[in-house]
């Protein structure tokens, strides 16, 4: 009995899909139900407006726009950071110099142990007034710090799977560390590299919400203000996840793209 | 082979010791020197340090003591004198390593262009050149991949040549080729030496080192057990050890 249900399940994508849908209706059944208990008044009508306005046909963009603006500019300058100082890092930890492979443990070990959000408080009260700087650029600084040190693992684990060969015929020709890094190693890890570190972009998007602690007007910021003024707490919550969730839904469609391409390659 | 004219001593190797850093002795107190267009064959069973030896000759491995001398450059901790060397002395690897995502035109004008600072019409040329040499010029464009294994070693040779090097080295080029393979890189490697060529060749074709070595070392535990010239040892070796290594091999 219980093998036929399994061997019917393994064959049967319609049980998935169907078993996958009652989940999702139950889900947000189970989340109407509570806030029906709680004799929540649903207003989807007002929610609109704070996304987009339109004033004698000219769009305006609403606050959760704005927001979702900021957010991206979040991410995409914490992307590329992130992606120079995973190089960087993973680079300091391969080297020959104790000091370099010193500093990018202390920063990984760092980085990786201590709760991103208490790195978004440091930056900003620590570390921002000392260098000057606003809270944007913390955040993002912040951000890029923490993901980099993930990013530098990815890096690092797709050099050294490269043969141990190519080193030693890139070093009997005479050729630099550098060259050796630019014309061989890196060409080639980098099929294994490409795909975790476009999946980094979804972990960032996700990320840059904690920002808003630093009172940077991304959306999660915007949405927490409008939910506090207007109660129109599921409404709002409900419209910026479905909003994260597009945007890593694009971006893992992206990922697989990779995927598939560098897998043809190889 | 008697006609062949020998210049000065080219690769001068004093007491060189090497210890991993597993504790594993790899040479002992190895000494011993290649003059300009010798042919050198070392043999030895697996394990004895012949792979070590090479390795120690261009840098790839570091000595713990005594010194290496390459054509008058010190092998110390001199960049620069480094780097010299590394140039001056060609390796041709068991598995080729060739640069699986580079045509093989790329692969063996790459290092002329970085290393030697040649144009790229000049490295192609040059390139076109020696593939013509290994008999494989109608493969410039593929990747290695396509390559039977023969064809690969035989484009490794090629891309260690390029450089213009003083000295070749040879570790087991031939031990990782399907039998049918082995000749056509075997053969490139005496034409080699007939041009004059300075060699260092580990393997265990003892055909090849019969007839192209001018002198072979036999070693086992890091250590040189016997030396002598390809008749000496293949007509009358002196040590018990030898003999009975080359009645296994050549069985
Ligand atoms: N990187 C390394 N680390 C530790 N031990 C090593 C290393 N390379 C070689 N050895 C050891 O040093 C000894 C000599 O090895 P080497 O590769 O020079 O032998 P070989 O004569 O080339 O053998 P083979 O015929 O099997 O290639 C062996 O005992 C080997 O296990
Ligand atoms: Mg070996």
């Amino acid at each position: 009995m219980k093998t036929s249900i399994y061997q019917f399940c393994k064959r049967n994508h319609l049980f998935d899909i169907s078993a996958y849908l009652v989940l999702m209706v139950g889900g947000v059944l189970f989340l109407l139900k509570g806030a029906e208990d709680q004799g929540y008044y649903w207003q989807w009508f007002r929610i609109p407006k704070f996304l987009y306005e339109f004033d004698d046909g000219r769009f305006i963009a609403g606050p959760i726009l704005e927001g979702l603006k900021i957010t991206l500019n979040i991410t995409w300058i914490s992307l590329i950071l992130t992606y120079i100082i995973g190089l960087v890092t993973a680079l300091m930890r391969l080297s020959n110099s104790l000091l370099a492979r010193g500093i990018a443990r202390v920063y990984l070990e760092i980085a990786r142990n201590t709760p991103l959000l208490v790195q978004i408080f440091f930056m900003y009260f620590v570390v921002a007034p000392i260098l000057n700087i606003d809270r944007f650029v913390a955040g993002v600084l912040a951000l890029s710090l923490f993901e980099g040190a993930y990013a530098s693992e990815i890096y690092r684990a797709g050099i050294v799977a490269v043969n141990k060969g190519q080193w030693e015929a890139s070093y009997t020709l005479g050729l630099s560390t550098y060259q050796e890094y630019r014309y061989i190693i890196l060409p080639q890890a980098i099929r294994r590299i490409l795909p975790p570190l476009t999946s980094q972009a979804i972990s960032l998007i996700k990320d840059s919400s904690l920002v808003s602690v630093i009172a940077i007007y991304e959306m999660t910021m915007y949405a927490n203000e409008i939910a506090s003024e207007t109660f129109l707490v599921f409404e709002i919550f409900f419209t910026i996840a479905a909003i994260y969730l597009a945007l890593a839904l694009i971006l893992s469609r992206g990922v697989a793209y990779f995927e598939n391409r560098y897998r043809v390659v190889s | 082979m008697s006609t062949k004219q020998f210049g000065d001593y080219i690769i001068r190797v004093d007491s060189i010791d090497k210890t991993f850093d597993n504790g594993v002795v790899a040479l002992k107190n190895f000494s011993t020197n290649i003059r300009r267009s010798e042919v050198m064959v070392v043999i030895g069973p697996s394990g004895s340090g012949k792979s070590t030896f090479l390795r120690c000759l261009n840098g790839l491995e570091e000595i713990d003591s005594g010194s290496i001398t390459i054509d008058g450059i010190p092998l110390d901790n001199d960049k620069k004198n480094r780097l010299e060397i590394r140039k001056e002395v060609g390796m041709v690897f068991q598995h080729f390593n060739l640069f699986p995502h580079l045509t093989v035109l790329r692969n063996i004008s790459l290092a002329q262009m970085l290393v030697r600072k040649r144009s790229r019409s000049e490295a192609e040329d040059e390139a076109m050149q020696l593939l013509k040499k290994v008999g494989i010029s109608d493969k410039v464009e593929c990747f290695p991949s396509q390559l039977s294994g023969g064809q690969q070693q035989r484009v490794a040779i090629a891309r260690a040549l390029a450089m213009k090097p003083k000295v070749m080295m040879f570790d087991e080029a031939t031990s990782a080729l399907d039998p049918e393979m082995i000749g056509e890189v075997l053969e490139v490697m005496k034409d080699l030496a007939v041009e004059g060529m300075t060699m260092v060749v580990v393997t265990h074709e003892m055909g090849f080192a019969r007839e192209v070595s001018d002198w072979v070392i036999f070693m086992e535990d890091g250590m040189k057990v016997e030396e002598g010239t390809a008749e000496h040892f293949f007509t009358d070796p002196k040590k018990d050890r030898t003999k009975l290594f080359l009645s296994q091999i050549l069985e």
